[in-house]
């Protein structure tokens, strides 16, 4: 039998809730009885989704070039945490936009140009002029 | 009362309290265009920049902003037939094909005025239930208030319109986000729970990159999945009439008034949102037609289909705003997000709102009323220029939504792990979207969690079990079973009939 995406996540929720309840038996009462008292109610429902998107596994698929998307979009999200932790954001937020721009939404180097300078105008304007947000350097900004 | 009245006036026209809100509904107007954007989002994409602000500024804000999408919703809705906000659904049903028998103008006049009118309506309601619901909210201890947050989720799950089948799913989100709120160190023992071993999870989960990532990123997604220009590729021509349309407002002004009336009740049902207030008045505007052959018009381009929902649409608002205040029960998604805000801003909804905090409360009637009056006026004057905003490439505005999202995200507490618990939220966001599952009981129980345990914990400490067996408990737990058996008695009904 093979496991469809939905009963993988109502699998996932209920093994969340079970640990959850686990956790909670080895603390004192006052602080078991909230966590006990919500995940106990979730584990027995997930448990029981898991059983319904078992037995009815038809699910609307996703097409390949959907999931292509919507991997690309985590992907540079994801890039865009490693870039400030590298560089830190004032210098992240022009490097992903324009970028972003290039590669993903192949806009042209005019557009991309003008876009990215507005947003990096906005982000400077507002948080650093304005709002003289403290923001982190990043771990490569850092040393120098 | 009457002072408190003025005085919530006088707040929200202080300078900077009326030019934020001005900044919120210039933001408000946009995403209201952007079809996919929903009001929601952008309401959990502003909560970080509300820190530095008093709380009357932050409602002015965040009202102002969340007001105006409702109403310029409507735009895209009649211009391209994609309601540009979910609420704004019902609108199409007659307003697109009016758009498209030439009379976009006059739909567009019609929206605009009867919103007007619906907003007007539903913060007068707001206005005069607070002394009504006022001796009421004082009566309720711990243990109401902790069953109130329970029927909220069961409110939220089981009237959203989504069957029998979706509640256990909409009852497992809402236990999960008010398991989420449990993270961290417990208030009263100082035991640490699900921290993992990592310093970042003792002050708990915060509200906005879990809201943000819930909320934003799967329309972000969505938006990138579609690939195309916004408002897809439909034609647009306004075509003339937009005084005839705010004069079809005032033809039919007691549908208006009536389908007003039903956007505040449904506003005030915690859980029904405005989806369901917008189709409610639209049944409520076809079944006052005349006879079958006057009924036939609706759905083909007939004005009174716009007129109804477009009251309601605004009228809602109002509404939903009096459970929210008055118990801590937000009607909607929006709502629950609004919710965040007076934690942030260390209000507690329920008694303190209609006591101490009053003056707080009327500024929000008169952001509502005020936002509203603007609107409406900007809008009339500038709708040529407003349905190019929706011709703007998706892909071109993604990375800037994006920034908008982690700067967010970032913002309030300033740690980069913030970002990741964004990405996360995003991804169980984006999965719940995917397979079904409902993301406002999730917020709900996340946003309330923290004063739920609270709640419970008092009860529990003052009476034992016996919080259970008091009078009030007992009608609200009854009232509770009823919210949740009500899907199944809906469903028999259907069937029989």
């Amino acid at each position: 039998m093979r496991l469809s995406g939905a009963a993988l996540f109502s699998l996932g929720l209920a093994a969340a809730a079970a640990y959850a309840v686990y956790a909670a038996l080895a603390w004192p009462p006052k602080a078991a009885l909230f966590p006990l008292t919500m995940g106990i109610p979730l584990l027995a429902l997930a448990a029981v989704q898991t059983v319904i998107e078992l037995r009815d596994p038809a699910q609307p698929g996703e097409s390949a070039a959907d999931r292509r998307r919507v991997l690309a979009v985590f992907a540079w999200m994801a890039a865009f945490i490693a870039l400030v932790l590298l560089v830190g954001f004032p210098v992240a937020v022009p490097v992903f936009v324009f970028s972003f721009l290039m590669l993903q939404s192949r806009a042209g180097w005019g557009m991309s140009l003008a876009l990215t300078a507005a947003a990096w105008g906005f982000f400077y304007l507002v948080f650093v002029r304005l709002l003289h947000f403290p923001f982190e350097a990043g771990l490569i900004t850092l040393g120098g | 009362m009457l002072d408190a009245l003025i005085q919530g006036l006088l707040l929200v026209l202080q300078w900077n309290a009326f030019s934020l809100m001005l900044v919120g509904m210039a933001l408000g107007f946009v995403v209201g265009l952007l079809p996919g954007i929903g009001g929601a989002a952008t309401l959990a994409l502003m909560l970080p920049f509300v820190f530095k602000m008093t709380p009357v500024e932050a409602f002015a804000f965040l009202l102002g902003m969340h007001s105006v999408a409702a109403t310029t919703g409507d735009i895209t809705s009649i211009l391209f037939g994609v309601p540009g906000e979910g609420l704004s659904a019902a609108t199409v049903v007659d307003g697109h094909p009016m758009a498209k028998q030439g009379e976009a103008a006059r739909a567009l006049g019609a929206a605009l005025m009867s919103s007007l009118v619906g907003a007007l309506i539903g913060a007068a309601a707001l206005a005069v239930s607070i002394p009504i619901v006022r001796p009421l909210v004082l009566t309720f201890g711990s243990p109401e208030l902790f069953m109130i947050t329970l029927m909220g989720i069961a409110c939220i799950t089981s009237l959203s319109g989504l069957g029998t089948r979706a509640q256990i799913k909409g009852f497992a989100m809402g236990f999960l986000g008010l398991l989420l709120a449990t993270i961290g160190q417990e208030r009263q023992s100082g035991i640490l729970r699900f921290d993992f071993g990592l310093i970042y999870l003792w002050e708990g989960l915060d509200l906005i990159p879990v809201l943000v990532g819930i909320f934003a990123i799967p329309e972000i997604i969505d938006l990138a999945v579609r690939g195309t220009s916004i408002a897809g590729n439909a034609p647009a021509k306004l075509g003339a009439g937009v005084w005839q349309g705010v004069k079809d407002t005032f033809r039919h002004f007691w549908l208006v008034v009536r389908c007003s009336a039903v956007g505040v009740f449904v506003g005030i049902l915690p859980g029904a949102g405005g989806g369901v207030a917008q189709w409610m008045a639209y049944a409520h505007a076809v079944q006052s037609a005349k006879d079958a052959k006057d009924r036939s018009r609706f759905g083909a381009g007939d004005v009174r289909g716009v007129l109804g929902p477009g009251a309601a649409n605004n009228s809602k608002e109002g509404g939903d705003l009096i459970p929210t205040i008055a118990f801590g029960v937000p009607g909607s998604g929006a709502m629950a997000i609004l919710l965040g805000a007076f934690l942030i801003m260390g209000l507690h909804p329920g008694p303190d709102m209609l006591t101490k905090h009053l003056a707080v409360t009327y500024s929000m009637v008169w952001t509502l009323v005020i936002a509203n009056v603007i609107t409406v006026v900007v809008c009339l004057a500038t709708l040529k220029y407003l349905a190019l905003v929706t011709r703007v490439r998706g892909s071109l505005i993604l990375p800037l939504l994006l920034l908008l999202v982690f700067v967010g995200s970032y913002t309030a507490n300033k740690q980069i792990a913030d970002l990741l618990v964004t990405l996360a939220a995003g991804a169980l966001g984006y999965l719940m979207v995917r397979y079904g599952w409902p993301r406002a009981p999730l917020v709900l129980g996340f946003v309330l969690g923290k004063l739920a345990e609270t709640y419970l914990f008092i009860s529990m400490a003052r009476y034992g079990y016996g919080w259970l067996a008091q009078p009030l408990v007992i009608v609200l737990i009854v009232l509770t079973l009823l919210v949740v058996a009500y899907p199944y008695f809906q469903e028999r009904r259907t069937r029989a009939a």
